[in-house]
């Protein structure tokens, strides 16, 4: 079994020079976790995650203390928003470098690559590098899981 | 004596120094470096060996430092110091002055206790958390937590390396730094914490919108292991007790450290892989590297010279002596590591009393400038890089233009109160 089997066929990407507001707008409005970044081709460039965007107003603490659970009120920091001229900043700023496969790469080795690399969603490329899908651990997992079934059958 | 063993081992020892001030190589590879160089060098030429390198090695220096670092290393773990931090926080109900108050003075007495760096690095990142929830500037208690400490440091033997280093060399005990050092350094830091105060009076004016959230800090919840943090505050006491007495037993403050460690370790059998993992065992070379270094300038003969061009220095008054000495220190401490400057001092302060001159005043001014000079610039003690690079993470990153502004005031008023009072003191002595 392949990625290919799995993945979602209908990506929603963007470009790297739109602004960052645009992406929180596609974040909120397609309720997506990972967005890629591609190129007029339509070859991904990069990718940002839900965690990039939410890094933008993260309290400096929670990367010092181990242990916040005695912190009950996070107080100011609630009320914290990304100032104008962040959201106005291109997504090429935020993004990272993408990790994609292949569309024949088996489920196990796809799987293994997302949990290596701390990844929720894997961008799947055709032979000649434009984006062909996306699969999330989900997709992937549950077709792991399915390829059992099938054999007990 | 010649000349060339002289020469070579000056070369090597500044060199090292040049190549630690560049900061491009690792210091205590530069050290170990330099050390073997030394050592090499000194066996072709026949002024050093193997055996006056290891004598050379101040395993005084080594076993305190070590037998700290060990208890420390399990402390941190249990949350004691975050308990302090939200004490304090809880307690100034999130009012800017009280908590500013509050942190300095925690800090300072952690700081005299403790190593600065150890003071910096527990006690910022929870200093970050409570000014984030407070939605104020973490920028201001920062700056100030590493310019105390650096003060608070200088008053005992074990709160700063300088003073651990001269405390084994003149053979002074913690009580000495407590009668010679504490009192000065109290109205040194009076100083430096009201001139802080004003500096930053813009900052702490801004009234909190959400000083409640301070309250919701729950102590309780930050000591992840109550009783170890009992059991290892109760040796460290132990430990206290034993420094003010341990000249009176002739008995070395290192045997005290290194007593309490290893009572602290069998009480609590922590996994001695992960409290040993904390021990900064490139500093502990890098003393060592240095010691093995001075002590071929010693054998070299470079030392002897240096001293002999001070051989008029009796001339001078010894007070007028003492205080160039504290401004000197400082001015180099603020740019340049101010243990290898004292490690490189110590030997030549030796060689003066050999002239005949009184210098036991003059350990004093050392601990003082080395203490007081690490506040001038963003790059003069550790525990200012510390709180720099935790700050670039924040929203107000403290830039070395800014330190120079707050900090540089800082060392010349601790330097010139220190300065006035060690006249003052010794004029009569």
């Amino acid at each position: 079994m392949t990625v290919k089997t799995c993945m979602k066929r209908d990506v929603i990407s963007i470009h790297a020079d739109t602004t960052i507001r645009e992406a929180m707008t596609l974040f909120v409005k397609r309720h997506i976790g990972s967005l890629p970044v591609v190129d007029d081709h339509n070859v991904p460039v990069g990718v940002i995650g839900l965690r990039d965007l939410l890094k933008l107003e993260m309290p400096a603490f929670v990367d010092f203390v181990a242990d916040v659970d005695f912190v009950h009120d996070f107080g100011a920091v609630e009320d914290m928003r990304p100032s104008a001229e962040t959201l106005k900043k291109q997504v090429k700023s935020i993004m990272r470098p993408v990790f994609t496969v292949k569309e024949d790469c088996g489920l196990l080795r796809a799987y293994s690559l997302m949990l290596q690399q701390n990844m929720h969603d894997i961008p799947v490329v055709a032979k000649d590098g434009k984006m062909a899908g996306i699969a999330s651990r989900v997709d992937v997992g549950v077709a792991i899981l399915s390829t059992w079934f099938k054999a007990e059958a | 004596m010649t000349l060339l063993p002289v020469i070579l081992s000056s070369v090597i020892f500044f060199g090292s120094l040049i190549l630690i001030f560049w900061e491009k190589i690792n210091r205590s590879i530069v050290a170990i470096v330099g050390a073997v160089l030394m050592i090499g060098v000194g066996k072709a030429l026949g002024f050093y060996s193997e055996e006056a390198a290891i004598a050379a090695i101040d395993f005084n220096t080594l076993g305190l430092l070590l037998g700290m670092m060990i208890l420390v290393a399990m402390l941190e773990p249990t949350g004691f110091f975050q308990y302090l931090a939200v004490l304090a926080a809880r307690a100034s109900k999130g009012n800017q002055i009280r908590l500013f108050l509050l942190l300095s003075v925690i800090t300072t007495i952690l700081s005299m206790l403790l190593d600065n760096v150890t003071t910096v690095v527990l006690i910022a990142p929870v200093t970050i958390l409570i000014s984030e929830i407070l939605g104020v500037s973490a920028l201001p208690y920062l700056m100030t937590e590493a310019l105390l400490s650096n003060v608070g440091g200088v008053a005992t033997l074990v709160g700063d390396p300088p003073n651990v280093l001269i405390g084994s060399a003149a053979g002074l005990s913690f009580n000495d730094f407590l009668v010679y050092s504490l009192p000065i350094v109290l109205f040194s830091w009076a100083g430096a914490f009201f001139l802080l105060k004003y500096l930053f009076k813009q900052d702490l004016a801004k009234q909190s919108q959400r000083s409640k959230a301070v309250m919701e800090l729950d102590p309780a919840e930050t000591l992840n292991h109550p009783k170890t943090a009992r059991q290892i505050l109760i040796v460290l006491g132990g430990a206290i007790l034993f420094f003010f007495v341990h000249h009176l037993l002739h008995v070395e403050p290192s045997l005290v450290a290194l007593s309490a460690a290893a009572i602290a370790l069998l009480w609590i059998q922590p996994d001695i892989h992960d409290v040993l993992k904390k021990i900064e065992w490139s500093v502990l070379l890098f003393f060592g590297s240095l010691f093995v270094m001075v002590g071929g300038l010693e054998h070299s003969g470079a030392l002897e010279m240096t001293v002999g061009l001070f051989e008029n220095a009796s001339e001078v008054s010894p007070v007028l002596f003492g205080v160039l000495v504290i401004w000197i220190v400082a001015a180099l401490s603020a740019v340049v590591d101010n243990v290898p400057i004292t490690i490189a001092l110590i030997p030549v302060i030796k060689g003066l009393g050999e002239t005949g001159m009184d210098i036991s005043p003059l350990w004093w001014a050392l601990a003082f400038g080395a203490g007081f000079g690490g506040s001038g610039t963003i790059i003069g003690s550790s525990a200012n890089i510390i709180v720099a690079t935790l700050s670039e993470k924040t929203r107000s990153p403290i830039t070395a233009a800014l330190w120079l502004r707050r900090g540089m005031p800082v060392m010349l008023v601790t330097c010139a109160i220190a300065s006035i009072l060690y006249a003052l003191v010794y004029r009569w002595l």
